[in-house]
């Protein structure tokens, strides 16, 4: 391997002392307990899926280089060289073997932050130049159009435009809006380019909620994007410069509250890495759409009727949306004051599974079959709640979802949480 | 590099099952990826979909906006929903012979 190609790997781990990094990369006992947990060992039962050997990976090129024992006898301490076979294995381990869901830190008997070692390693092949074309793709995507699919600004106020003559039709009121560059609003919504682009049904669904509710919003025809891909793809420096697109457009629009569209990956980078990206403190508020329609349902903002969804409901738990966000309450609050019942995935909730697609690895067509291949997971899952609607808070997770769904021929819909509430909503003309 | 027989033919695709060289692409072409996903006849209404996500490939390089599919064919969303089962992108897209898009698709 090029010597200048590898000493930017390795310096990721050099850096400055990286107390976590040094507790995550030394803590492992080998109970072997995260094993069970993961989609990819359970789905393809190779001891080269188990997490812990994706953290030893890590730690063993970290011995290599930075201990006394493993510069003198790597071969006694199990250090690897960092050479073209240990980076690609690296590729295939830490990009295509893992969603980074963090499933298995639940099950680990001493909590080892099993993702962060993952992430540490795709840093350091980001720096190498190493990171999947089609991941790479999407993140370039971002950085050069603003938006992750390369949308135009005239292609998206078409489409805002197109959306809301159907909201006008729909509420048969000629005041209906869905606003564009709006100033001084009290919230300043994001949208996932999937949206605009080819599943627009989600975005009148919140325009229905936001009329029921008589809200004071506003969109951005420039940023919308609430993805950030460079949270997956390990570069730092094109994360911060992706998550300061809204932070500035929320600022040149005078906003008020951000509120994060339903993406799971998107509400993690801009709510709890967004201000390490950028070296900054938020001054402005910031929410997920879930906890605004939770809070929207509590103060009685907009009215439902359950009997409008009468069709048997499971929830898919986004990982970074529960398990590493902490909305077990609000989605079932919503999703129960929104149909006449629901049913829970076995497991569900901080355990469920990931939907397969998470970590960036929808995006990435290196490893479609693997995906998929674990996607059985969740599929039988679904099936043996009997459900005929699941419902989930991230467009990542349905997309995924959705290919589950006509591979393993589940016979189900896949919605956001926006179209189900906005099926059951009770609208009065807003005045 | 991937490949895929379908109809007797072999072609190369990317690991999302996209045609890799778009130029290969032809009517015959589509009605055998659309077959795969289940299409077993693609009738007006799948024509219509694949011909404006084509030309707007040859022309701009990528897929059209969802907006500019219903506008064009005067589809009702949902209607494309029902006739590419698999969505506008991994569904429509891939008969037509495009890469697939960036993103969350």
């Amino acid at each position: 391997m090029d010597r200048n190609k590898k000493e930017k790997g390795l310096d990721v781990l050099s850096g400055k002392i990286d107390n976590k990094l040094l507790t995550n990369l030394n803590s492992c006992v080998r109970c072997g307990l995260c094993a069970d947990s993961c989609m990819f060992f359970k789905a393809l039962n190779e001891p080269k899926y188990i997490p812990a050997r994706k953290v030893a990976l890590v730690s063993s090129v970290y011995r290599r280089y930075f201990t006394l024992s493993g510069k003198i006898a790597p071969v006694l301490v199990n250090a690897k060289e960092l050479d073209d076979h240990t980076a690609e294995e690296m590729v295939d381990l830490l990009f295509g073997a893992c969603t980074m869901c963090g499933r298995c830190v639940k099950h680990c008997s001493i909590g080892v932050d099993i993702p962060y070692v993952v992430r540490k390693g795709r840093e350091m092949l980001a720096a190498m130049d190493m990171v999947p074309a089609t991941l790479q793709a999407t993140v370039d995507s971002a950085l050069t159009t603003g938006n992750n699919m390369g949308i135009p600004e005239e292609e998206f106020t078409g489409t805002i435009s197109w959306m809301e003559e159907e909201l006008i039709d729909e509420m048969g009121d000629e005041k209906a809006r869905i606003p564009l560059n709006e100033m001084h609003k009290e919230i300043f919504y994001t949208l996932n380019p999937r949206e605009p682009k080819f599943f627009p049904l989600s975005i009148s669904a919140m325009a229905k909620i936001f009329y029921a509710a008589n809200e004071n919003w506003t969109l951005s025809s420039k940023f919308y994007d609430i993805t950030n891909y460079g949270f997956f793809n390990g570069n730092k420096a094109q994360a911060g410069q992706i998550a300061g697109n809204l932070y500035e457009e929320i600022h040149r629009l005078r906003g008020k509250k951000m509120v994060l569209g339903e993406c799971g990956h998107g509400s993690r980078a801009n709510r709890w890495e967004g201000p390490n990206y950028l070296g900054r403190e938020y001054d402005f508020d910031m929410i997920t759409a879930v906890e605004l329609i939770s809070g929207y349902i509590k103060q009685g903002r907009i009215k439902l009727d359950k009997s409008l969804n009468k069709e048997l409901v499971t929830i898919h738990d986004p990982c970074n949306l529960v398990r590493n966000g902490g909305l077990l309450e609000e989605i079932r609050h919503v999703v129960s004051s929104s149909c006449s019942n629901y049913t829970e995935m076995d497991p569900h909730g901080n355990e469920n599974f990931c939907c397969g697609g998470g970590g960036g690895f929808l995006a990435m067509s290196e490893y479609n079959d693997r995906r998929i291949k674990i996607g059985e997971i969740k599929a039988e899952q679904i099936r043996k709640t009997g459900a005929k609607v699941v419902v989930t808070p991230c467009h990542n997770c349905v997309d995924q979802l959705s290919q589950l769904n006509h591979t393993y021929k589940l016979g189900v819909k896949i919605k956001t949480i926006a179209e189900l509430v906005a099926d059951a909503l009770i609208i009065r003309k807003n005045n | 590099m991937a490949t895929i027989e379908l109809g007797g033919k072999v072609f190369e695709i990317d690991g999302d099952g996209f045609l890799t060289d778009p130029a290969v692409w032809n009517d015959e072409v589509a009605t055998l990826f659309a077959k795969a996903d289940g299409i077993e006849e693609m009738n007006d209404k799948h024509w219509a979909i694949v011909r404006i996500i084509r030309n707007n490939f040859e022309e701009k390089g990528n897929a059209p906006m969802i907006r500019m599919i219903c506008q064009e064919t005067g589809l009702k969303l949902r209607e494309i929903y029902e006739l590419f089962p698999l969505g506008p992108a991994r569904g429509a897209c891939r008969v037509a012979g495009l890469p697939k898009p960036d993103g969350c698709v």
